[in-house]
C-alpha cells in the first residue's frame, strides 16, 4: 500500500516549472530522500507535501487521502525546517506545546507527551531556556521534539543538518535514523548532501531541475545509475569520467578507445548488444574508490599525479588521464607519488560505468 | 592606541555637546517653573536661585490646566490605542501577504506623512463643523489618527518582514490560523516596533498644536493650546507657561521611559540558525 503518492506534480511559479511533472510513492515507514544540487526542486517538492505550496497540477495523496486541497495542519504531517524555526520569544517546552495547545489539547495530556519527547531527544534540563540559549545542535534537537509531539503520519525534514558543523551533523543523523527506527512512521527527508541520501535512506530520490532522475535504494543507485547526472552524483568522490571512442562493436563486448588506454584502446564486456555505433562517443565512468594503483587488470590507464591527499586511514590521489580529464584515486593505506609522475591505475571492467553520447547508462 | 583614545574622546565630547544642546531648553523651562518672577527676569540670568512652587500651585488653581491635560490624555491615548489596534493587522498583511494595488496602498500610507498638516486645515475645519463635530475629542481622535497610523503601518510592517517566513509556516503546520500566528507570533515579536510606533504616536498627538488649536473653543482644549492661551495680553507669565510646559512634559516622559524597555531589538535573535 501506498502511504505517500505523488502524482504527476507540477509547480510553476509565474512562468517558471520548478516542478515538472513529478511522480513517486514510498510506503508506509519508509525513509525517502530526496537529493538533487540547490535549485533541483527538492526543497519545493517538501513544501507541497506538506502544503505551504499550492501545486499547480497532479494530486498528492497522504495514507490513502487525496490532500491536495487541504490545509497543511489537517495532513498529519511535521516538518522540522532547515531553520528550525523556533519560536525565539517561547522557551523549549511552550515551542513543543504550541502545536497541541493550538488543537485545545488537555493540559495534562501536553505536559505528559512534551516530557515524553524531551526525555526521547534528551531535552529534559533545557526545557525552560529559550531558544537563544541553546546550541545550534539542542535547538535541532528541540525542531524535531516540536514535530513529534504531534504524533503525525508523516515527517518531512528539509535539510535540518545543514546548519550544524561536520562531526554534529555526524552525531545527529545516527540519531535521526534511531528515531525512524524507533517510531517506525513514514520519514521525507530533503538533502544536498548524498552522503546523508546514502546512510539514512530507505529509497532514494534524485532530482534535478525539477524532474526525477532515477528512484532506487541507495545501493542500486551506487551500482546502477541510469545516468551521468546520477553517477556522478552518488558517491564520493564523485564517479571519474572519460570520452571515450568506440572502436568495434561485438554482440556483448565493447572496444573502447583513449590516448590513457595501454595500447590505445581496451575491450570491456557489456550485457547486451549495445545500441552504440563505430565511432560513437562513450563515457566510462570508474569510481574514485575502484581505481587502484598498478597495471594488471585488462582495464588500466595511465595518468599524471597532481597531488595526493593524506586521510590517515586513506590517500586521495588527484590525477590527470593524458587527454587532461580529471582522475580521482581513493585507496586505502598511504601513497606516495611525486608531481608529473605517470602511474598506472587499475579497476576490475565489472566496475566499469558506461554512458552513451547522451549520457545514458548503456 | 592614543590615535584610538583620542577619536574616543573626541566621540564622548561630540555626544555631549549634543546631549546639552537637547537636554538646555528641558532644564531651562524646569529651571525658570521654579523661579520668581524676579530671578526670571533677571539678565543676565541667574544660575542660583531659591526654588518656589509658586508656578505650580498657581496652575493647580487653574481648573482649566488640569481640564487641558486631561483632555490631552483622552486624546492621546485614544489615539494611540487606535492606531496601535488598527496599524498592526495593517502592516501584518501588508508585510506578508500579496493583494492588488499593495504597492498603492503602501504609498498612499507614505503620502499621508508628505503632505503639510496646515494645508489641510481649512478643509478638515470645514469637514468637522459641517459633520457638528467641531469642539469634541473625537474628531481630534480622528486627525490624529490620520496621521500618526501611517507610522504604525510603516514601522510595524518593516518590523514584521523582519520576522523569519518560517515561523509562520511552522505555526500553520502546528494548526495556527491567520489570527493565531499574528497574535501569538507576530505581536510578540513585533513588540519592540509596536512600542516604537506607540510612543511616536502619543508623542505627536500630545505635542500638536495646530488642529488642536483650530478645531477645539473650550471644551477640549488640549494641553499645547491652553499653555500657549497664556502668551497673550500685555504681561508673559514665564512662571507659569513654564511650570504648564513642564506638567505637559511629564506624562510624555513617563510613557516613554516606560515603554522603552521594549524598544530593545534582538527579540528575534535565536529563532534561526
Amino acid at each position: 500500500m501506498e502511504f505517500l503518492k505523488i502524482d504527476k506534480v507540477v509547480k510553476k511559479y509565474g512562468e517558471a516549472t520548478v516542478i515538472g511533472g513529478v511522480s513517486l510513492a514510498a510506503r508506509q515507514g519508509e525513509f525517502v530522500v530526496f537529493v538533487g544540487p540547490s535549485g533541483c526542486g527538492k526543497s519545493t517538492l517538501m513544501r507541497l507535501v506538506a502544503g505551504l505550496d499550492d501545486v499547480s497540477g497532479g494530486r498528492i495523496h497522504i495514507d490513502g487521502v487525496d490532500v491536495t486541497e487541504v490545509q497543511p495542519a489537517a495532513r498529519g504531517v511535521s516538518m522540522v525546517f532547515q531553520s528550525y524555526a523556533l519560536y525565539p520569544h517561547m522557551n523549549v517546552r511552550e515551542n513543543m506545546s504550541f502545536g497541541l495547545k493550538m488543537i485545545k489539547t488537555p493540559a495534562a495530556e501536553i505536559y505528559q507527551r512534551v516530557s515524553e519527547a524531551a526525555a526521547i531527544l534528551k531535552l529534559d534540563d533545557l526545557l525552560a531556556r529559550k531558544p537563544k540559549e541553546l546550541s545550534g545542535g539542542q535547538r535541532q534537537r528541540v525542531a524535531i521534539g516540536r514535530a513529534i509531539v504531534r504524533k503525525p503520519k508523516l515527517f518531512l525534514f528539509d535539510e535540518p543538518l545543514s546548519n550544524l558543523d561536520a562531526e554534529l551533523r555526524g552525531e545527529m543523523r545516527v540519531e535521526i535514523a534511531r528515531l525512524h527506527q524507533a517510531l517506525g512512521v513514514t520519514m521525507v527527508y530533503v538533502t544536498h548532501d548524498q552522503v546523508e541520501a546514502m546512510t539514512l535512506a530507505d529509497r532514494i530520490v534524485v532530482l534535478r531541475a525539477g524532474q526525477v532522475e532515477q528512484i532506487g535504494s541507495p545501493a542500486e543507485l551506487y551500482d546502477r545509475p541510469v545516468n551521468t547526472f546520477v553517477a556522478g552524483f552518488i558517491g564520493s568522490p564523485k564517479m571519474n569520467f572519460l570520452a571515450t571512442r568506440v572502436a568495434g562493436v561485438e554482440a556483448n563486448r565493447l572496444q573502447l578507445a583513449h590516448p590513457a588506454f595501454a595500447n590505445g584502446d581496451l575491450t570491456l564486456p557489456v550485457r547486451d548488444a549495445p545500441a552504440v555505433r563505430l565511432g560513437d562517443t562513450v563515457t566510462l565512468g570508474l569510481r574514485p574508490e575502484h581505481l587502484s594503483l598498478g597495471g594488471g587488470s585488462p582495464l588500466a590507464l595511465a595518468v599524471q599525479s597532481e597531488y595526493v591527499e593524506n586521510l590517515g586511514g586513506a590517500s586521495q590521489l588527484y590525477a590527470r588521464s593524458a587527454d587532461g580529464a580529471p582522475i580521482i584515486v581513493h585507496t586505502p593505506g598511504r601513497l606516495a607519488a611525486a608531481r608529473g609522475e605517470t602511474l598506472m591505475l587499475s579497476a576490475a571492467p565489472e566496475h566499469a560505468y558506461l554512458f552513451d553520447a547522451e549520457g545514458h547508462a548503456i | 592606541m592614543s590615535a584610538r583614545l583620542l577619536g574616543r574622546g573626541l566621540h564622548l565630547l561630540g555626544l555631549a555637546a549634543l546631549l546639552a544642546f537637547t537636554l538646555f531648553p528641558f532644564y531651562w523651562m524646569v529651571s525658570s517653573s521654579l523661579k520668581d518672577q524676579t530671578d526670571l527676569l533677571a539678565s543676565p540670568p541667574v544660575w542660583t536661585f531659591v526654588p518656589t512652587l509658586s508656578h505650580y500651585a498657581e496652575i493647580w488653581a487653574d481648573e482649566k490646566v488640569f481640564g487641558a491635560v486631561v483632555n490631552s490624555l483622552i486624546v492621546a491615548s485614544s489615539t494611540t490605542l487606535l492606531a496601535v489596534l488598527l496599524g498592526t493587522p495593517a502592516a501584518y498583511s501588508l508585510a506578508r501577504f500579496q493583494f492588488r494595488g499593495k504597492k498603492d496602498l503602501w504609498f498612499w500610507f507614505i503620502s499621508n506623512r508628505m503632505i503639510s498638516p496646515i494645508v489641510l486645515a481649512l478643509p478638515v475645519y470645514l469637514l468637522a463643523q459641517g459633520a457638528g463635530l467641531l469642539d469634541t475629542h473625537l474628531v481630534l481622535i480622528l486627525i490624529y489618527l490620520s496621521f500618526c497610523l501611517p507610522i504604525v503601518v510603516w514601522i510595524c510592517t518593516d518590523q514584521f518582514r523582519s520576522i523569519p517566513p518560517d515561523l509562520e509556516q511552522a505555526a500553520r503546520l502546528d494548526n495556527a490560523n491567520q489570527w493565531d500566528i499574528f497574535w501569538r507570533i507576530y505581536v510578540p515579536l513585533g513588540l519592540p516596533g509596536i512600542a516604537v510606533s506607540a510612543i511616536f504616536s502619543f508623542i505627536f498627538s500630545w505635542n500638536e498644536l495646530l488642529y488642536a488649536l483650530v478645531l477645539t473653543r473650550s471644551d477640549v482644549q488640549t494641553a499645547p493650546v491652553i499653555a500657549t492661551s497664556y502668551m497673550s495680553g500685555y504681561e508673559l507669565p514665564w512662571g507659569k507657561i513654564m511650570a504648564t510646559g513642564t506638567v505637559i512634559v511629564l506624562p510624555v516622559t513617563v510613557f516613554a521611559l516606560f515603554v522603552s524597555r521594549h524598544m530593545v531589538r534582538g527579540l528575534t535573535m535565536g529563532a534561526s540558525k
